[in-house]
């Protein structure tokens, strides 16, 4: 008997500590919806007719967040790349072994001090431009990182990923700077671009070089996007203390 | 001008070389790092070599990523000695710098591997600044809540340069730190405060690529006690406690009882029969004694028969049957090396098969081993000692068995320690009841090996006993008469003879009691029913029915003859042979008279229990 009453005391105790907690439990339970909810239709950015357009803020917010998210994948794969494939001592040569950037020869500003001077027109064209000219070289990296033999898939992943996510940014890209500056722009012109040509494919350790490149590359233009939109971003709201 | 100085320092040179110094051009200098603070001014140290005893002087050219032309370092001044500082202006970001550091002196000059560096990846951001910890509370539990700013010269607000922060937290008194990520806010809170500690907060930043800043200077702050929240909990604990504390007192006085008799059980009181306790409490230890005294033993009464029939009446057997007796033994080896025996030895086991009964007494022999082997010795050393009185025995020994006798391991316990075989000739008959007489000292049956080997166990120290100390043992050991038949005594028989005619001795167990009070005996005979062919067991008077006991401790039997009983052995130790009487003749056994009886016709039983229907002739004396 005396049992029975050391466990009902026990079960009593637990259930007022579950309770309480069960409480908590309830309370926070909207919450879970709060977060779930999609925003709209952002991909559709191509025809606005079919949903209600977002707002210039809300875009270029969404913009920023794909630039930022697309920066810290490239940045992810380019060192695993070299983690794997390259040798430590040719590490820290990125572009000194005479792959230059592809994109060295856009009039993309390079400094604080110029990017200070140029419109924001131009700044969203440079970042147009940026996302255009690397497009197609992602799909060339991509098929070249398929021919390794040890390419863990992570890295054929995010590499997947990451050239997905670059086409999105264009669309976005686009649609603002038709909302911005009114203009009706060009989609997409990668035909244009003959900044990059497809070789024979090469032997492995010049494939391996190029793609290191490659990956480089993309990285910092990565982060010259994200720094313009974002420049961009902080002009919209206060013009006068940016830079 | 300077072909005159170039003069002066040779002629500097010279005298120096006279003095035993030496010159030499500047060792190689080194890059140490760069570094900048918020991606758009930024710094070069690098590090000198020998200067080789003459002046040095130090330059820095740098060459920008796509361009061959070969610049200067514009300020060497500002970041101090041995550095070069970029301002805004000739910084570029996303650029690869090419820098080399060249080292000259009287004498030639030295040029430093170059290094390449994009300022993206050197930001080394200043720590945040404005740390602010405050104490706010949360439903009457404190937490720190910590806020800075970023470092005054790194431009997140444009998002130029974007910062995630990492604070830490320890109090006074402990040595380690916990971190805590904080991400891109410039706000964090802790909990989980120790009430009335004094702690210590920093905090440091990194860009999304670069390196971590340095750790802002320290912020202290108290949290002041809070006490009385935990102070609340504690007094329900303890309200709680004591109520259960309550509840089991109140439980167990309830319970106190059988708990009582759970924990500590009642120690038994002291089972003697006729102990009077208060006796000996008042101490007067002759009473108890006497009041010990009064009881009935050794039992005078005949009320108890089943006391008496504990053990087995034992009655030697012809050699052959006990050859047979014991080859079945063997079979049934797993009970006679079982050591543990259940059988209790104060059980009468009037119901039970022949052959397990004896099996069982053999284990029951095995427990009272160590008290009877003292006995058991003196048995056999008679036994031998009888053995040598007799003539002619000393070929008995072989002819006993030995397949048995190599067949058996052990020792002890023997369920067939039969009674002395008897001869024809009346004076071995003589002897060997006496023999008989004597080895039925033992209370419990043993396992002798036959004759000789247990002639080798016992030595000849024990052969000078004399028979006649025994009988008070047998006497008080009549009670508890186990078929003691010794293996040497069943030698004894008529030597060489295996015949199924003698009729000397064989064995006899006790089948049941019935319900006239009769043991009712069995032969064992069928021991034989282990083996095929087991020879038909002898007919004749060999075998006793114990009518009864009356109240002189008399035990009356009633002798038996055979006729046509055949024994049938089903399987080891299970068969049961019923012998059909045909003559019954009475007899009157007194334990403690000293009755003549005739020696063929009657079966006596001895003192011991020993049944020999063969002869008698005399019984042991009480």
């Amino acid at each position: 008997m005396d049992v029975f009453l050391c466990i009902s005391v026990f079960l009593v105790v637990c259930l007022v500590s579950v309770v309480q907690q069960g409480v908590w439990a309830l309370l926070l339970w909207p919450s879970l919806f709060s977060s779930c909810l999609p925003l709209d239709c952002k991909e559709e950015q191509g025809s606005l007719s079919r949903c209600p357009s977002i707002s210039q803020e809300k875009l270029l917010d969404r913009i920023i967040q794909h630039a930022e998210l697309i920066y810290r994948v490239s940045e992810e794969s380019c060192s695993l790349f070299e983690q794997m494939f390259i040798p430590f001592p040719l590490q820290f040569q990125r572009n000194q072994v005479g792959y230059a950037c592809i994109t060295k020869a856009l009039p993309i500003p390079s400094s604080k001090s110029e990017i200070q001077q140029i419109s924001d027109k131009w700044l969203l064209h440079s970042v147009l431009m940026l996302v255009q000219s690397w497009i197609e070289p992602l799909v060339y990296l991509q098929t070249s990182l398929d021919r390794y033999d040890a390419a863990p898939d992570m890295l054929l992943n995010k590499t997947k990923w990451v050239s997905e996510k670059l086409i999105s940014l264009e669309q976005g890209v686009v649609v603002l700077i038709k909302k911005m500056l009114d203009e009706g722009m060009l989609t997409s012109n990668h035909s244009d671009q003959g900044l990059f040509q497809y070789d024979v494919q090469p032997e492995m350790l010049e494939s391996v070089m190029r793609d290191y490149t490659l990956l480089s590359c993309f990285k910092k233009d990565a982060h010259k996007m994200e720094t313009f939109l974002k420049l961009l971003k902080c002009r919209q709201t206060d013009k006068y203390n940016c830079v | 001008m300077k072909k005159v100085v170039e003069v002066i320092l040779l002629l500097l040179l010279s005298t120096v070389h006279a003095k035993g110094k030496r010159f030499s051009p500047p060792g190689k200098p080194a890059l140490t790092r760069c570094r900048s603070p918020e991606k758009e001014t930024f710094t070069c140290w690098w590090e000198p070599g020998s200067d080789g005893g003459l002046p040095t002087t130090h330059a820095l050219y740098y060459r920008k990523e796509s361009s061959e032309t070969v610049y200067e370092c514009p300020d060497y001044h500002t970041a101090g000695e041995n550095s070069c500082f970029f301002n805004k202006n000739d910084t570029s970001i996303w650029v690869n710098y090419n820098i080399t550091v060249v080292a000259t002196n009287a004498l030639g000059s030295a040029f430093s591997d170059p290094v390449d560096i994009d300022v993206v990846y050197i930001v080394k951001p200043n720590p945040p600044e404005k740390l602010a910890v405050t104490v706010m509370e949360d439903k009457g539990w404190p937490f720190l809540r910590v806020s800075w700013e970023p470092p005054h010269k790194a431009d997140t607000r444009s998002g130029w340069i974007t910062l995630i922060y990492e604070l830490r937290v320890k109090l006074e008194e402990e040595d380690d730190w916990e971190v805590h990520l904080a991400g891109q806010q410039k706000m964090f809170n802790v909990f989980s405060l120790r009430s009335g500690g004094t702690y210590l907060v920093e905090v440091r930043c990194k860009p999304d690529h670069g390196f971590w800043s340095e750790w802002s200077s320290t912020s202290y702050i108290k949290v002041p006690d809070y006490f009385h929240r935990e102070k609340s909990v504690w007094i329900l604990i303890t309200i709680f406690a004591a109520f259960i504390f309550l509840i089991l007192t109140w439980l167990l006085q309830i319970n106190s009882q059988s708990l009582k008799d759970c924990i500590l059980p009642p120690v038994p009181g002291p089972k003697i029969k006729g102990f009077d306790e208060h006796l000996l409490k008042n101490g007067k230890s002759d009473d108890v004694f006497i009041a010990l005294g009064v009881s009935d033993f050794p039992p005078t009464t005949s009320s108890n028969y089943e006391d008496l029939l504990v053990e087995y009446l034992e009655v030697y057997v012809p050699e052959e049957q006990e050859l047979m007796l014991e080859e079945s033994k063997d079979l049934h080896d797993g009970c006679l090396k079982s050591e543990s025996s259940t059988s209790d030895s104060d059980s009468g086991r009037g119901s039970c098969d022949s052959h397990t009964l004896l099996m069982d007494k053999c284990g029951e022999a095995k427990e009272e081993e160590e008290e009877e082997r003292e006995t058991v010795r003196e048995s056999s050393r008679m036994r031998t000692e009888a053995q040598r009185c007799q003539k002619g025995w000393e070929e008995h020994g072989d002819m006993v068995s030995p397949d048995m006798s190599s067949g058996r391991v052990k020792t002890w316990p023997s369920v067939f320690s039969p009674l002395p075989q008897y001869s024809s000739s009346p004076q071995d008959q003589q002897r060997s009841l006496e023999m008989a007489k004597q080895h039925s000292l033992s209370t419990s049956s043993y396992l002798i090996q036959p004759g000789h080997s247990t002639r080798e166990v016992l030595g000849p120290s024990y052969w000078d006993r004399q028979p006649h100390l025994l009988h008070p043992q047998t006497q008080v050991r009549q009670a508890h008469s186990d078929v003691n038949i010794s293996n040497i005594a069943s030698k004894q028989s008529s030597p060489g003879s295996l015949s199924p005619a003698l009729r000397g001795t064989e064995y006899v167990e006790v089948q049941r009691v019935n319900e006239e009070d009769m043991v009712l005996l069995q032969p064992v005979v069928e021991g034989c029913g282990s083996m095929e062919g087991c020879p038909q067991i002898p007919q004749g008077e060999d075998y006793s029915k114990v009518k009864g006991v009356d109240s002189g401790n008399v035990l009356l039997l009633q002798r038996e003859v055979m006729e046509g009983a055949v024994c049938r052995e089903m399987n080891g130790g299970t068969g049961n042979c019923y012998m059909s009487s045909s003559v019954r003749s009475s007899l009157k056994l007194s334990a403690c008279s000293h009755t003549a009886m005739p020696v063929q016709e009657e079966a006596a039983l001895a003192v011991t229990g020993y049944v020999d229907t063969a002869t008698m002739s005399r019984l042991p004396i009480c």
